[in-house]
């Protein structure tokens, strides 16, 4: 099955933080990425912002709330949102996350970890089918950084967003600090992560900074993107090729330099590995 | 002891968040979803949770708290972690959008917190929440002078206008304007403020007792004669270029449409 996703190249999530710099239009990523919930708005600065930016340049979009996993019914006014924005922004793509974040109709605000169970595939994969329907468009779905993992999971991570992908028939969204988080709070090998993952199912790729908190590393998206995410974003590359890929900055974020700085590092060794892939042996 | 189901599951995760916000105890948490959750190299169960407890509290307290700035500064840490603890176990978030947390914190501050504060604090909260109301009201193309020009002059009397959609008005007892402006104290005194957007940022401003009668009236559809009325007093021409006086200014800050 192909997907005729766009080859973006390399793009960063746009922030309020940066509004100024990139309307400025100095310096330019080739696409950016936008959390749709703070877009779902009547007017003001935000939206006039992405409209324009979007006249330049591809946008995607990219939700937290829309808790695929969670056994609350779907939020049909928060689908409907999504869906009006999608139709006033023409995304590239839309994605969201592997993960549940509401109960009894409240919003915990957070990618809430699921166990891996068929249980928990059966609903998850309904969901996403019943979201593309509502869309008429593929999800893109992300692994999530965790903290807890459940003992009555049957099977990794990997294996269950690769079963989610292939049976809703969506995409992944490999978020390769994310693999690193969990790797390193759960004890599992991030290689064997990138093995189970089909090739042709990944759409776009995201890179960001994590903090370490001594017992457990915390996905904070407020530095730099250290050297054993690089490691692992070049082991990816390797095996999944040219994919888009995208920076986050969320906490204590640089001016807008030195954001388009780290997707430039991308944007290296993601040529180095291409080169080094083309030269014979 | 069987797995927990998937519904049952979530039930007891959302507990352990919600029950006591910022305020997790392991003890607390069902055993069965204890029992659930493989420790760590580094962590226990309740230690593993309790990430995740934490960082449901951290992130809409730092919501709120650049919903409201000067709540948050007046109240300092500990009292503002107070507040949204409280406000967070009567109020957690139905929205999928952080945006909304904090629509009603002037409403719990008014009637369901029960610690002492001070008594401008509502009103300060109202004026912050307004600000984040207007931030992304819906758009609209505000009346110009040239505009207002072109309205022949027997047409003026039953004139309608009307605010633009990013305009609210705030009625307080206290001068909170100045509170965010950045006293910690003030005397109450009978205020209202108008709340706007101009050019994407948002402003406000103290209206004096004339003023906001006018603009009330505006508000309620009058037209401008009536408007006009709040200058009764005053001799004709004085009331005129009051009148004229005001609306320029209502046009130069971007207030107004043409209502209907």
């Amino acid at each position: 099955m192909a997907f005729d996703f766009p080859p973006l190249g390399h793009g960063v999530g746009l922030r309020p933080a940066h509004f100024g710099a990139v309307l400025e239009g100095r310096e330019r990523a080739e696409w950016y990425e936008v959390i749709s919930e703070n877009f779902m708005l009547r007017g003001g600065r935000p939206l006039a912002v992405l409209d324009r930016v979007r006249a330049e340049a591809p946008v995607a979009l990219h939700g937290v709330s829309l808790a695929l996993g969670s056994t609350e019914p779907l939020d049909e006014d928060y689908l409907a949102a999504l869906a009006a924005l999608a139709q006033r922004i023409e995304p590239a793509w839309v994605s969201d996350h592997l993960c549940w974040g509401r109960f009894g109709n409240h919003y915990a605000h957070d990618l809430l970890p699921l166990p891996y169970t068929e249980e928990a595939l059966a609903h998850v994969v309904e969901r996403v089918r019943r979201v593309q329907d509502r869309l008429g468009r593929r999800l893109v779905l992300e692994n999530v950084s965790s903290y807890v993992a459940f003992r009555h999971s049957t099977m990794p991570e990997w294996t269950f967003l690769a079963a989610v992908a292939a049976a809703a028939d969506c995409g992944i969204l490999l978020d390769v600090n994310n693999i690193y988080v969990s790797a390193v709070n759960h004890g599992f090998s991030p290689v064997a992560y990138l093995e189970g993952l089909p090739p042709d199912r990944i759409c776009e790729i995201h890179l960001a900074g994590h903090s370490d908190h001594g017992t457990h590393l915390l996905d904070t998206h407020d530095q730099s993107v250290p050297p054993p995410v690089w490691d692992l974003y070049r082991l990816a590359v390797r095996r999944f090729g040219r994919v888009p890929t995208l920076v986050e900055w969320d906490d204590r974020i640089p001016p807008f330099a030195d954001l388009l700085a780290e997707s430039a590092r991308a944007r290296a060794i993601e040529a180095e590995e291409h080169d080094a892939a083309a030269r014979p042996a | 002891m069987p797995p927990l189901a998937l519904r049952d599951l979530q039930a007891r995760f959302w507990e352990a968040l919600a029950r006591a916000p910022g305020a997790f105890a392991p003890e607390a948490a069902a055993p069965e979803l204890l029992a659930a959750i493989e420790p760590s190299a580094t962590l226990d169960p309740a230690g593993r949770l309790a990430i995740y407890a934490q960082a449901y509290f951290w992130r809409i307290r730092e919501a709120l708290r650049a919903d409201y700035p000067r709540t948050a500064a007046l109240l300092g840490d500990t009292g503002f972690d107070a507040l949204v603890r409280a406000y967070l176990a009567r109020h957690p978030s139905t929205h999928p959008s952080l945006r909304e947390v904090g629509r009603r914190l002037p409403e719990f501050l008014a009637t369901g917190w029960e610690a002492p504060a001070p008594p401008f604090l509502v009103d300060l909260a109202r004026l912050e929440w307004a600000r984040v109301e207007v931030f992304d009201a819906p758009d609209a193309s505000p009346l110009t002078a040239a505009a207002l020009r072109a309205v022949p002059a027997d047409a003026w009397p039953d004139l309608r206008l009307a605010p633009v959609p990013a305009c609210e008005v705030v009625r307080a007892a206290w001068p909170v304007h100045a509170l965010w402006a950045g006293a910690d104290e003030v005397a109450p005194a009978p205020t209202v403020l108008r709340v706007w957007r101009q050019g994407w940022a948002v402003y406000h401003a103290p209206m004096d007792a004339t003023e906001a009668a006018a603009f009330a009236r505006l508000c309620a559809g009058a037209p401008f004669a009536a408007v006009c009325e709040v200058f009764a007093d005053l001799p004709p021409e004085a009331a005129a270029a009051e009148a004229g006086a005001l609306l320029a200014r209502w046009i130069a800050d971007e207030l107004l449409v043409l209502a209907g």
